[in-house]
């Protein structure tokens, strides 16, 4: 009976703690995902999380709900919807604004930096370009001004908080301040050399110059480059084409065919890029949307429009975003680099449209966080993921279709990464000594950590150690390097011991020969020498492989 | 020359005779298969070697996790098995004289070199840096020729041909190895579907048998 009831006591306490370990899941499951990362062999691995999410801000969080309450200093109209619509694009301004651009109300919404409104841009005065109202039958009644957007596509904010809007639908690029007063209209080039019918203008994008560069997903000869005054420069950086063996069978076939096979054959161009962002130092970053393309991914261009990624870093070969696609329930889920943000230090963000994921590589290219996912129902998971842009230590996503903006923040892990990576890429190899190991407490995967504790130990003469920690990284150039020194070191410090060891060897040999010769050592007494030493090994080896057994066994 | 020699002695002489060794060796009829046997076991053993082992920056693919053995394993005894096979098919043919104990023996004694130079160029990676990297493929391009120009001349005495006709056979040779394995493959994967057929069948009896 006392046992029947210690067995019920049991049965409950087991059920309780058990009901108490999911619990406490429960509350530690604060992540959405789980974060990975890639290492030396391009294998995910599980990581540590370098942002999570900190905050969802939706248009009623920005107090969109002022535009249409007359009471408002802001208000507009009141149908003006309190709601994003398919926002395809933000900005954050030199001066930390927000600049949403609202494609679905067609409107351009400024925020501060926690996503406050503080005025919303709906018409535009000054405009030449015409809006054509037709009737039924099609025919042009009357043309008026387009005084309003249509479906915009971009913006872009410079230091003086003039605003340049990517107007899509009315084919044209607004350049105005605050006032909405139209200073500039960027629209279609009337040369011979754009070749394109229409201007569907999505990106654009101001250098120090104010030279005006737009993306249109039509013109695949790069960015169309406007000068500050409204005329076509000609275009920017255009992408090149990637290898594949179609192209190559292409090529081929070229040669041989004739001039109207020639004209039936699809004409190889290179992809247009999605969208680009600038940086301090005035270099544009682009990317390429277009999934599975490893060409010209991610760029970094000169003022020339030449790409300098390659150039300017120590990487050996840069890959950006996930290194395979996956195929799962029969959906191949490619990488699709959307938009680009690149941050102070140049740590360079990268939107993924389809995964819904953000890579964050450093200056070098090399990898740092992976973060996001596409499980739109889920706190920090993404549907449309448009644009991506960073302030500080947090990193904003907007999302097209959930119509909110996510706040990532930096967690504990990722800011001793940045500060570590920070002072890596400056060449402070021993001052982030300690960070970086406290980076390897959290992550014993992060490869990087263990080239930069390499480089610290080399700079500290510690060859020995500094090998170790290059092999781990899995980098044969520096691991090189120390072993080379550890050699010279060897060599300097045994050079007597060799050369005495060497001269002996050398005499020894030429007096055997000698006895030889004379026959005072007969051959046989030689040959029993050396198996009497290659008994000895022999046995000697039993003797180990042996003591290994019993060792095994014991075990 | 008294040719009185041990088997091991022979093998040296031939490598270092390219030339007439292995006519010596013909005429006095030496050479011994045992030895070969082991000669192909270290092929194998040095592919292996040089796959897994060596100076880290000389060879990382050595430290990395994954490893498999069967294609080291084709590499060298499938090779070397493929090899004798085709020569001694093509050359009977083409009047030649060796029969296919001594294609295996001449074959496999021209291989030392060549597994020799691989044991060191492997060894010797352990001590250089990259910038020295000229000192191992110098090793193993030495041991790659030698053992070419032993191999040519070792299917020359075997066969008792002309020059031109050595190296034209042995071209020939290298096409009947590509049909041997090409063949090989095509026999495996209809095997495979034999043997799939019979468990397809045994599957279906069983499920008779309990329902």
């Amino acid at each position: 009976m006392t046992s029947m009831n210690f067995k019920k006591t049991l049965c409950m306490l087991v059920a309780l703690i058990m009901t108490v370990c999911t619990f406490t899941t429960v509350v530690n499951a604060e992540d959405p995902y789980t974060s990975y990362s890639y290492n030396a062999w391009s294998v995910a691995l599980p990581s540590q999380n370098g942002y999570i999410v900190k905050d969802t801000i939706t248009g009623a969080d920005m107090g969109l709900d002022q535009l249409s309450d007359p009471n408002s200093p802001l208000f507009i109209s009141e149908d003006e919807p309190a709601t994003l619509t398919d926002a395809k694009d933000f900005f954050l301004s030199p001066n930390n604004e927000f600049f949403i651009v609202d494609t679905g109300n067609n409107r351009i919404l400024r925020t501060d930096i926690n996503f406050n409104l503080i005025a919303c841009y709906k018409n535009f005065t000054g405009g030449k370009v015409v809006e054509e109202i037709k009737d039924a039958e099609g025919n042009v009644i009357e043309s008026i001004p387009a005084t309003t957007l249509k479906s915009p596509y971009g913006i872009f904010v410079d230091e003086d908080d003039i605003m340049y809007i990517a107007d899509r639908d009315n084919q044209r690029i607004i350049k105005c301040g605050f006032d909405c007063e139209i200073i500039t209209e960027y629209v279609r080039p009337e040369t011979e050399l754009y070749d394109s019918v229409s201007f569907y203008c999505t990106k654009v994008l101001v250098d120090a110059a104010k030279n005006v560069y737009v993306i249109c997903p039509a013109v695949n000869k790069g960015a169309i480059m406007f000068a500050p005054s409204g005329s076509f420069m000609g275009y920017y950086g255009a992408n090149r084409v990637e290898v594949t063996a179609e192209v190559i069978r292409n090529k081929l076939w070229r040669k041989f065919a004739s001039e109207e096979q020639i004209a039936g054959m699809i004409n190889i161009t290179p992809v247009e890029y999605a969208n680009f962002d600038v940086d301090h130092e005035g270099f544009i970053y682009t990317v390429t949307e277009v999934a599975d393309v490893s060409t010209d991914a991610v760029k970094k261009l000169n003022p020339a429009g030449y790409n300098i990624l390659e150039t300017t870093t120590n990487a050996a070969d840069i890959s950006f975003g996930d290194q395979q696609s996956i195929t799962y329930s029969g959906a191949t889920t490619a990488t699709r680099l959307t938009d680009v943000a690149v941050g102070e230090n140049g740590i360079i963000n990268i939107l993924d449209y389809t995964t819904g994921r953000v890579f964050q590589y450093d200056k070098e290219c090399s990898l740092l966080f992976i973060f996001g996912c596409d499980q739109e129902a889920q706190n920090g998971g993404f549907d449309n993921p448009n644009a991506v842009e960073c302030y500080g230590e947090n990193i904003y996503v907007l999302d097209g279709r959930n119509n909110d903006v996510t706040v990532y923040e930096e967690t504990l892990f990722g800011g001793l990464v940045h500060e570590a990576v920070d002072m890596f890429n400056e060449g402070l190899y021993e001052d982030s000594l300690d960070l970086w190991r406290e980076v390897l407490k959290r992550d014993g995967n992060y490869n990087m950590a263990y080239l930069a504790i390499g480089r610290a130990l080399l700079n500290q003469d510690n060859y020995d150690e500094a090998m170790k920690y290059f092999k781990l990284a899995y980098n044969a150039e520096d691991y090189d390097r120390a072993f080379e020194a550890e050699r010279q070191d060897l060599l300097r410090d045994n050079f007597t011991l060799i050369v005495i060891v060497l001269v002996l060897l050398v005499i020894a040999w030429f007096v055997v020969k000698q006895l030889q010769k004379r026959g005072i050592i007969p051959n046989n007494l030689i040959k029993r020498g050396i198996k009497w030493v290659a008994d000895k090994i022999v046995d000697l080896v039993k003797k180990i492989i042996s003591n290994i057994n019993k060792k095994g066994g014991s075990k | 020359m008294i040719y009185d020699m041990t088997p091991l002695q022979w093998l040296s002489h031939v490598i270092f005779h390219p030339f007439e060794g292995y006519e010596d060796m013909r005429w006095k009829k030496a050479g011994s298969l045992k030895i070969s046997f082991v000669i192909v076991f270290f092929l194998f053993l040095a592919q292996m070697i040089s796959a897994r082992y060596g100076g880290f920056a000389f060879n990382m693919r050595a430290y990395s996790d994954i490893f498999n053995v069967v294609p080291i394993l084709v590499q060298s005894v499938a090779y070397y098995a493929t090899w004798v096979v085709a020569n001694w098919s093509l050359c009977t043919l083409l009047d030649g004289e060796g029969n296919m104990r001594r294609i295996a023996i001449y074959t496999a004694y021209a291989l030392v070199p060549f597994i020799v130079c691989s044991f060191i160029s492997t060894g010797i990676s352990y001590f250089l840096t990259l910038d020295e990297s000229i000192w191992t493929t110098t090793i193993s391009t030495l041991g790659l020729a030698w053992s070419g120009v032993m191999l040519v001349f070792g299917m020359k005495a075997c066969h008792q041909y002309s020059f031109t006709k050595t190296i034209i056979s042995m071209i020939l040779t290298v096409v009947g190895m590509l049909l041997i394995l090409c063949l090989l493959v095509l026999v495996m994967s209809l095997f495979q579907q034999v043997w799939l057929f019979i468990l397809t069948i045994y599957t279906e009896i069983l499920y008779r048998v309990r329902s």
